[in-house]
């Protein structure tokens, strides 16, 4: 039936083929608001692409370092010779220098250069031979190769941040030493390797971006979540189930909940300045410390864990009450035995995700001194961990990220690197978690 | 369990179990139960019938007082369990709701094992010395809840997999395993095809042998098949009460009558 004449009907019969006007309005309505849907998740998926190219771009030389990797023998004699001179190190420079020349040599290298072009290349290498020499004196006489640390320049040229023609001749690099560093690299004197120190290591000073690392840090926001963990779940899920399953509903719970949700909002720098007052001037906990910040970001975690909590305790459903009820559990057996297992993933995706979030905050730890403390050495012990004033990671990038140096500037792009790749692990967990234990009822 | 012959059912009297006195219900400012009394007898099947919204399931959960979970929730009057008043300051609610079992419209399974399932109440009230004792307890349940043939091979998989039927037999067998002395229903059948409802209806007749039990339903059918004796609500009052054949048959008040026979409710 394709027409529309049937004149018995009141109303004019209308055909299923030909769509009428509103019928066409209403479909490309549709049709439109698909479109803006998918414009919108493809800008997003265009701004994340674009995030996590420039992460990845800026970012993973700071995983790489640029070694001299000179193998040369010292022997007896000449070690006896430094040890006796009153300048040791420059003397161990001369013999790195020697070995170094005969290397290239070796390979037929036309390039002048002198003793100061390598200082400039690898620093002052004396300290490094001869700490090794002292802790390892069995390997005098053999051959030993030194994989020494190249400049931050050196190592940024490398990497492709600037040509030899845009070099600006200085006390810490001149053009021509850029010839020589073309010449190593091709013969392989000058290696790039995975730079482990990064990871594992600790911060530097300001002018030594080669030597610095986020593993000091990482142990920081280690402590610190820690002590979130522990203070933020036996307390925002306790708050939760009582708010949830026991509290009467009158007008102080109501004030209550209402809180809860404001402050889940609060911007974090006022817990900062809160714990700055509170746990530092007027409690006297050590400034920096791991404990301090942990403290603070447990003020912050607590809405998201609170809320998140009370969500998954409210879906389960109120038939599992009633079933223990019903058989004379009480109040408290009901909700410890049945319902709480049931709202466990709901629980633990909260609490992973809150942490997470305290895990990337910033603002907090400005204030009670976590940022710009130079974390320079590892915590000597587990409670010293807690108190010894550390930095976090988040912390780290900023600090490194304010400092001068430009090799700087990647290291702070590494650090996210590692940040994001820490919180991306949580994320998983938190799935993980949710997809196992998730019961259906 | 034969519906032609109501009037031949026999109705011994037998000792009262629960007597509810001048019971009030309100939800809030909302008058939910009027001036209820009423006696329900031991090991007897008392059916509460009545249109959607009349209160009956109210008074059913003020029997064990499951309202107390409800906040705005009050209730006044007596309502006496073996003589003792339920609702008085010094009894446990918990306590009471281990001699007062109930079974719910929906089934309502914990997510556990079957056995789980029938072993937490005689858990948590202590009722079993060791494991074999436990496991003499959930096979008697099992048992009186008619489906252990069903689940003796897989006392160990969910609850939550049987079938709606055998749920809700199975959550009959939780309520009885702790050894109740009422057993409350409230609409056991709604969510049940016929052949399930035919099973607990079957079920509900046995386990009259050792239990007072009050059933709600919104089936006439129903209440005519399995119960000795009748109350029908209307509105939050307690319109008649009596033997069940009576009521069906030959019912006092013209409200009861005009629901009986489709033309309210």
């Amino acid at each position: 039936m394709t027409d529309a004449t049937n004149s018995g009907a009141q109303a004019p019969k209308t055909s299923l083929i030909a769509h009428d006007a509103r019928t066409k309005k209403r479909n490309s309505a549709e049709k439109r608001f698909r479109a803006y849907g998918v414009t919108a998740i493809g800008i997003g998926l265009f701004f994340l692409t674009v995030l996590f190219y420039s992460i990845l771009k800026s970012g993973l030389p700071a995983f790489t370092t640029t070694v001299l990797s000179v193998e040369f023998t010292m022997t007896q004699e000449q070690y006896d010779e430094a040890e006796g001179t009153m300048l040791k190190t420059a003397k161990y420079q001369g013999f790195f220098n020697d070995g170094l020349a005969a290397q290239l040599a070796e390979t037929g290298v036309e390039v002048e250069y002198d003793a100061k072009t390598i200082e400039r290349i690898a620093g002052k290498t004396g300290n490094l031979i001869r700490a090794h020499y002292q802790e390892n004196p069995n390997t005098i006489g053999s051959p030993v190769t030194f994989d020494l640390p190249t400049s931050s320049r050196v190592n940024r040229y490398i990497n492709g941040e600037f040509t030899k023609d845009e070099v600006e001749d200085s006390r810490f690099l001149e053009a021509a030493d850029l010839d020589l560093v073309d010449v190593m690299l091709a013969s392989g004197t000058i290696r790039t390797v995975f730079d482990w120190n990064f990871i594992t290591g600790k911060d530097s000073g300001v002018d030594n971006p080669g030597g610095a690392g986020i593993g000091a840090s990482v142990i920081g926001s280690f402590f610190m979540m820690l002590v979130v963990l522990v203070l933020s779940l036996p307390i925002g899920v306790a708050a939760s189930i009582y708010l949830e399953e026991f509290a009467p509903k009158n007008r102080w719970t109501d004030l209550i909940e209402v809180n809860i949700s404001n402050l889940a909002a609060v911007p974090s720098i006022v817990f900062g300045i809160l714990g700055l007052a509170v746990f530092i001037q007027f409690m006297h906990l050590p400034q920096s410390a791991p404990l301090v910040g942990g403290l603070v970001l447990t003020l912050m975690t607590l809405p998201t864990i609170i809320i998140s909590t009370r969500a998954s305790l409210k879906a389960v459903p109120p038939s599992i009450r009633d079933a223990a009820l019903g058989i004379g559990a009480s109040k408290m057996q009901a909700v410890f035995h049945h319902v709480l297992p049931l709202a466990m993933p709901g629980i633990l995706t909260g609490t992973i995700i809150g942490l997470a979030q305290a895990l990337g905050e910033t603002a907090p730890l400005l204030l009670i001194g976590m940022v710009g403390f130079v974390a320079r050495e590892y915590p000597e012990g587990f409670i010293q961990g807690f108190v010894e004033p550390n930095s976090a990671m988040p912390a780290q990038i900023y600090t490194w990220a304010s400092r001068a140096d430009a090799g700087f500037y990647e290291k702070a792009w590494g650090g996210i690197i590692v940040l994001l790749a820490f919180l991306l692990t949580m994320n998983i967990i938190a799935i993980i978690l949710r997809r196992r234990f998730e019961r259906r009822w | 369990m034969n519906d032609m012959r109501l009037i031949d059912r026999a109705v011994d009297m037998k000792d009262i179990k629960i007597a509810a006195r001048d019971v009030q219900v309100y939800y809030g400012d909302n008058h939910a139960i009027k001036d209820v009394n009423v006696d329900i007898a031991d090991k007897t099947v008392t059916a509460f019938i009545g249109p959607s919204g009349c209160g009956k399931s109210t008074f059913l959960r003020s029997l064990n007082r499951m309202n107390d979970t409800i906040d705005i929730c009050r209730v006044e009057g007596n309502i006496l369990l073996d003589g003792e008043d339920i609702y008085d300051k010094q009894v446990d609610p918990v306590q009471l709701r281990a001699k007062v079992g109930m079974v719910f419209q929906k089934p309502n399974p914990f997510p556990k094992s079957i056995y789980d399932n029938v072993a937490y109440g005689p858990r948590i009230h202590g009722l079993a010395k060791n494991k074999a004792d436990l496991d003499e307890i959930v096979e008697k349940a099992l048992r009186r809840g008619a489906i252990w043939d069903e689940v003796k091979d897989r006392l160990d998989k969910p609850g939550t997999g049987l079938s709606g039927g055998q749920q809700q037999r199975l959550c009959i067998a939780r309520a009885v395993a702790t050894e109740p002395e009422v057993l409350l229903m409230d609409e056991p059948c709604s969510a049940l095809d016929p052949i399930a409802t035919a099973q607990v209806e079957e079920l509900i007749d046995e386990l009259r042998e050792n239990y007072s039990v009050v059933i709600v339903t919104h089936s006439m059918q129903q209440a005519a098949r399995v119960s000795q004796k009748t109350a029908f609500f209307h509105l939050g009052n307690l319109v008649e009460y009596g033997e069940t054949g009576q009521i069906f048959t030959n019912p006092v008040d013209p409200r009861t009558e005009s629901y009986i026979t489709g033309r309210i409710g």
